[in-house]
């Protein structure tokens, strides 16, 4: 593996050596494409959130530079910076609104600010309207003019090999396990501390960035910009790029990427030799191969080629590091929890009928009645997952209902769920890391900067360590999914372990298991 | 502006909302049984116009050719499949509705004179020869993949989209086309001059909605349908194959598609790519409803054509910018009203 | 290993077919996208073009760019480095040929457009010194609708163009002159190409209650705003652009049509053309060949732009080989100086004579007024 990546990167060193120049053209097309569709694959393929709308901030980047360096002449590089700054902004501006959205009205929302800014730029007078900008400079690093795609195309890869690994970076991280639970997992991620709609934010952000860089290099290599490669259409076919390469992975942006551009251009040539007539049947036949790939390649095509691959040699090491530091604990007899007259309807139903109930430190309290009596909703209610219809509830002596379950969780409830809620492809290790999020601090840019790694250290010692004491410590590295439900269920309790809670509400953790798993629970 | 310009705007608005909401009921429709996204709703509205436009200039459409292809290669996958499992009662109806049926059509618009019928007749054909092609679409590009996600059914929708618009430029030329009016009557409502085409696009959009309520609430099929949209594990259990109601979804879809088309041929020309923007827009007012009430739908798509009207009289170069960015805060109000659930995808 | 060897191959062979010494004409175009129905005559005519010029086989290789800069500027850069091309035609439309304008000055290789807009080839500089033009300029065509309209005693004047490059060329080119000229231009309104309804736009110009109305757009969508306005009862004059001048405009357009006014290159009223005009038997012949080919009626004005450019070719060609072999940048800069010293050529469209400053070359003789009478395009004298 290792040596694999070092021949495909004295390839990608060699390729504008020895390539036909229309070639290394292709694969600075490439490469633009990707760094688009890589944006899609944190915020799409991982986070769940689907965007139609990439290509208005291509444009924005693209516009940006394209105008302040024709009309004011300013320097590229000072562009791009405004370009990013602004397309921050407008990104924070519609994630704001958008990211509000639930479901399905989402991606709407994309598709509706992804053709509003497509008719501005058509409209505006001083971005030169539909006809488009002409002039725009050559760029220039060091001294050195990036004016052929030659020279342009290191520019371009560096740019996108940099990204891809600083996006590596931060999936491995603690920000990234958050990120990572975005789809599928909201609900526990919260549970556990994590402000999701933060995390949605930032990869919006950070998808938003990486298409104005994008934009900024299009705009750049291409010294002509009109808002057609802006187009709603275009931003379709970045979403594609992404899903037919693998939207939930980072390799899967450039083998999309790369595979639709090489297709496009492939089926350019060969069709008029078929069909004796060209033009016409290039999106016919594109469009009936894009279906057929996905029909038998429905997570894209890099989990396949993965497959095909040597299989990699995961650092397998239990990390070692430093403990993390602890919470003062309560001294015992002090009151923990107070639940006092708490109520929760649902509609008609009454689930919690003015409850009242507290804990002690060093207390173990049983919550026991049949099925349907509320007891998870008293549990959801608690943790704040639930909002209270009427009553309170006192924690360490402080009032939390209304507050969301994250800042419950920071005060030091850690929970488990009814129905085990784990990221079933995620290694057992990164599942109950994510349980001690909030006893890190490091963010985004350390984790993409690979700042993180003495934090990170300890935070999966902590976790190894919470699951050596449950009993998984053979299984750290499996995926969680593979595991019995009975194991999942203590690596739950692992989970809430790790945030090193001082109260631990368990709902039912021996249901559906087995005389054995019971007693190992036990 | 004064009255009579807002009566005109409302009226136009009106009139092509009601196209809108035919297409977001279609839209609706879909989601809702098979969860797919019917992007290439527009591009049966195309067809549906513009085999309607080869029919009365006596030509045979070029989409005879995709219905008999696509039919080919249905019957082939299915009947491979059948023998496989040795079910050979299947059979017949593999054969009749992919052969006989494609033959038949073919048949006609070769065996008649075809720019000499009776307008009802030719409309007939051009349907026959579009809405099949409707499940077979279903059964080709998304059967296989009836379980996947929404995003991946998304995408097929996309890929689907790109081949029938390249098949439509090639059939149908870049070219626009229009068709006579079904009636060149008009009326004077007060000061108002409505034409007879006005009367037939919005009579047959509220006889369809009507239609469609009563199909859904008072026949088998249609409460099979509603049964699919509500729980489709359920509804299987129940012996309700999601199979056919999802080519059931996609031959209504397809129905209404090519019948709006055929409606608004003769109030605006009609390009091969017509659709996608029409189709969006139905799309929209679909939203709007939430995918899933066909009344708030059919009220979306009305706002959204009014929206285009008044504002293509404001500021017409601006006009997708404003209907677009309007959409927004209705989106995040419909959001806000609905209760949240996490997906599970 | 095996990739690098098989681009190698491919490499060389696309070395060894232009080591032949064939002329290689590289043609981007719009064939498919908005702009299909202008790119469709023009992919048709390049099939009609001679293979042979002064003893030279001419190789055609034909490229869609789907109406999108990036694909034009991809084919364009293709052409050039795979197909070792020693000219490009193209594109379709103004913001494609725009773009590539950096791409064949950076490769030294002459570039013929066959789009609308001057800023192709105005203002001139050392990259537009590769690239000529052979449509009306937007300038000319405004001029003419300008001229006509002062002389019918128009005083006001509205606008409806399309929402794309396009209607904006028009726009700009239009209001400029029509104020020289002391027209006032009483409101402008835009609407796109597929729009099922222009009610709103149609209502807005007539409430500005203008002498006449000037619709800007190519092919049978111009026809929806002119038929929206018979619809709410418009009395006034009404102009279209050269862009309407095919028969699929009269077949939509239908008796809506009637009376539209339009400049137009003579090729779209050549039969009617004086026997006196030299551009009549040019523009017969390409109409004569397109039909045979294509069935009767079927040839568009913009198919003639094509046809005009491979004249041009056909024309400098002989003077740049005396000077150097196809294939080498030799050939390439003589081409561009052949077709810059182009001189008295007679194309369907007009008469052609270039010069280091005019990389268009057309004049008066370019443009006819037309008027459609009975379904049928008549020459206005």
């Amino acid at each position: 593996m290792r040596y694999l990546k070092l021949v495909l990167l004295a390839l990608l060193l060699a390729a504008p050596m020895v390539l036909p120049a229309f070639y290394v053209t292709l694969l600075n097309y490439i490469g633009l494409y990707a760094l688009v569709a890589l944006g899609l694959v944190l915020m799409t393929g991982v986070g769940g959130i689907t965007s139609f709308g990439q290509a208005a901030f291509v444009g924005l980047g693209a516009y940006t530079t394209a105008y302040l360096s024709t009309a004011f002449g300013l320097s590229p590089w000072i562009n791009l910076v405004i370009g990013l700054g602004l397309t921050a902004l407008v990104a924070l501006f519609l994630g704001l609104i958008t990211l509000r959205l639930s479901g399905h009205y989402l991606p709407l929302g994309t598709i509706a600010w992804g053709i509003s800014l497509y008719f501005l730029f058509g409209n505006l007078g001083f971005l030169g309207g539909h006809t488009g900008l002409t002039g725009v400079p050559v760029l220039e690093v060091l001294g050195l003019r990036l004016e052929k795609g030659e020279e342009f195309y290191y520019l371009v890869w560096l740019v996108l090999l940099g990204a891809m690994l600083a996006t590596q970076n931060l999936l491995d991280s603690r920000e990234g396990r958050a990120i990572r639970a975005l789809k599928g997992g909201s609900l526990m991620a919260e549970a556990m501390g994590v402000n999701t709609t933060r995390s949605k934010t930032v990869i919006f952000l950070i998808a938003a960035l990486l298409a104005c860089l994008s934009g900024w290099l299009y705009a750049h290599l291409q010294r002509f910009v009109n808002p057609t490669p802006f187009s709603l259409g275009i931003g379709i076919e970045y979403l594609f790029m992404a899903v037919v390469g693998g939207a939930a992975h980072v390799w899967g942006a450039l083998v999309g990427a790369g595979l639709i551009t090489v297709l496009k251009q492939w089926l350019q040539d060969l069709l008029p030799k078929i069909f004796g007539q060209s033009g016409n049947f290039e999106v016919i036949v594109f469009g009936v191969m894009m279906i057929l790939v996905l029909q038998r390649a429905r997570e894209g095509l890099w989990p396949i080629l993965l497959k095909l691959l040597p299989a990699a040699a995961h650092p397998h090491a239990v990390p070692a590091g430093e403990p993390l530091p602890k919470r003062e604990a309560p001294a015992p007899g002090t009151v923990l929890l107070e639940v006092k007259n708490a109520r929760k309807e649902f509609g008609g139903l009454v689930a919690n009928n003015n409850m009242s109930l507290s804990v002690k430190a060093g207390e173990v309290l049983a919550l026991i009645g049949p099925n349907g009596a509320g007891k998870s909703t008293m549990f959801n209610v608690i943790s704040g997952v639930l909002p209270l219809t009427s009553g309170e509830v006192r924690f360490l002596g402080e009032r939390v209902d209304g507050l969301p379950s994250r800042q419950i969780a920071r005060r030091g409830m850690g929970r488990t769920f009814q129905h085990v809620r784990l990221l079933p492809t995620m290694t057992v290790l990164e599942n109950v890391a994510l349980g001690a999020h909030l006893r890190g601090h490091k963010g985004v840019l350390a984790a993409a900067l690979r700042l993180d790694r003495e934090e990170e250290a300890r935070l999966l010692a902590e976790a190894a360590r919470q699951l050596e004491r449950v009993g998984l410590g053979q299984h750290l590295f499996d995926e969680a999914g593979s595991l019995a439900l009975g194991q999942q269920r203590i690596l739950e309790i692992a989970r809430a372990l790790c945030s090193d809670p001082c109260l631990l509400l368990l709902d039912e953790p021996a249901a559906g298991l087995r005389y054995l798993e019971k007693q190992a629970l036990a | 502006m004064d009255l009579q310009i807002a009566l005109l705007l409302g009226q136009d608005g009106v009139v092509n909302g009601a196209i809108y909401a035919l297409l977001a009921l279609a839209l609706v429709l879909v989601f809702a049984v098979t969860r797919v996204i019917f992007i290439p709703q527009g591009e049966f509205v195309a067809y549906g116009a513009l085999t309607l436009v080869s029919v009365q200039a006596g030509k045979v459409p070029g989409t005879l050719w995709l219905l008999l292809g696509a039919g080919l290669v249905v019957a082939a996958i299915d009947i491979a499949l059948a023998l496989r499992v040795g079910n050979r009662r299947r059979l017949p109806a593999i054969v009749g509705w992919n052969l006989v049926l494609p033959g038949a059509v073919a048949g006609a618009l070769y065996g008649l004179d075809l720019a000499q019928l009776p307008m009802a007749l030719q409309v007939v054909l051009a349907l026959a020869v579009v809405v099949p092609l409707g499940p077979m679409v279903y059964r080709l590009a998304y059967q296989p993949l009836a379980e996947a996600s929404v995003l991946v059914l998304l995408i097929i929708s996309v890929a689907v989209h790109f081949a029938l618009v390249g098949l439509g430029l090639f059939f149908f030329g870049a070219e626009g086309s229009r068709t006579p009016a079904f009636s060149d009557a008009s009326f004077q409502l007060g000061t108002l001059n409505v034409n007879g085409q006005t009367l037939w696009v919005l009579g047959a959009s509220f006889a369809l909605i009507v239609a469609l309520y009563a199909f859904f609430g008072r026949t088998l099929y249609g409460k099979a349908l509603r049964a699919t949209a509500i729980n489709r594990v359920g509804a299987r259990l129940m012996g309700i194959s999601t199979t056919l109601a999802g080519k059931l979804s996609f031959a209504l879809a397809a129905l209404i598609g090519a019948f709006s088309g055929i409606l608004i041929a003769p109030i605006t020309t009609v390009y091969y790519d017509t659709g996608f923007l029409v189709g969006l827009k139905g799309f929209v007012g679909a939203i709007i409803g939430g995918l899933v009430s066909y009344p708030l739908a059919a009220a979306g798509a009305l706002l959204v054509g009014l929206l285009e009207s008044f504002s293509s009289f404001w500021a017409s170069a601006f006009k997708e910018v404003i209907v677009f960015t309007l959409i927004i805060p209705v989106l995040l109000w419909r959001s806000l009203t609905s209760h949240h659930v996490e997906e599970e995808e | 290993m095996k990739l690098k060897s098989l681009l190698a191959a491919l490499f060389s062979i696309a070395a060894v077919s232009a080591a032949q010494a064939d002329i290689n004409v590289g043609v981007v175009l719009s064939a498919t996208g908005p702009a299909a129905s202008l790119g469709i005559p023009e992919k048709n005519t390049f099939a009609l073009m001679p293979t042979t010029v002064a003893g030279q086989k001419i190789n055609y290789i034909v490229l869609d760019d789907a109406s999108d800069t990036t694909t034009a500027v991809k084919n364009t850069r293709k052409l050039i480095s795979e197909d070792k091309v020693d000219v490009i035609i193209g594109s379709t439309i103004t913001p494609n040929s725009l773009a590539m304008i950096d791409v064949v000055a950076e490769a030294e290789t002459p570039m013929i457009s066959m789009a609308a807009s001057a800023r192709i080839v105005d203002p001139m500089d050392a990259k537009r010194a590769w690239v000529f033009k052979t449509p009306q300029n937007d300038v000319q065509m405004s001029t003419a609708i300008v001229e006509h309209m002062t002389n019918g005693n128009v005083k006001t004047v509205g606008f409806i163009g399309f929402s794309d490059a396009y209607g904006e060329g028009w726009w700009q080119e239009f209001s400029k002159i029509a104020e020289l000229r002391k027209i006032k231009v009483v409101a402008s309104e835009r609407y796109n190409r597929t729009d099922t309804s222009v009610t709103g736009q149609v209502l807005k110009l007539m409430s500005a209650n203008p002498d006449a109305i000037l619709i800007a757009g190519s092919g049978t969508p111009a026809a929806l705003p002119q038929k929206t306005l018979k619809e709410k009862g418009y009395k006034g004059k009404i102009y279209q652009t050269h862009g309407v001048a095919n028969n699929d405009f009269l077949r939509v357009g239908g008796k809506d049509v009637e009376g539209t006014l339009l400049p137009a290159g003579p090729v779209l009223v050549a039969a009617q053309l004086p026997d006196s005009n030299p551009i009549k038997k040019v523009a017969l012949d390409y109409i004569s060949k397109y039909e045979a080919a294509y069935g009767a009626g079927s040839v568009s004005t913009f198919g003639a732009h094509a046809w005009d450019a491979g004249l041009l070719l056909q024309n400098a060609i002989p003077a740049a080989l005396k000077k150097a072999q196809p294939g080498t940048k030799e050939f390439r800069k003589a081409l561009r100086d052949a077709l810059e010293g182009t001189k008295d050529v007679i194309g369907a469209h007009g008469v052609f004579t270039m010069s280091p400053m005019d990389h268009l070359g057309l004049d008066q003789r370019a443009r006819v007024m037309v008027r459609i009478e009975n379904g049928k395009w008549v020459l206005q004298k």
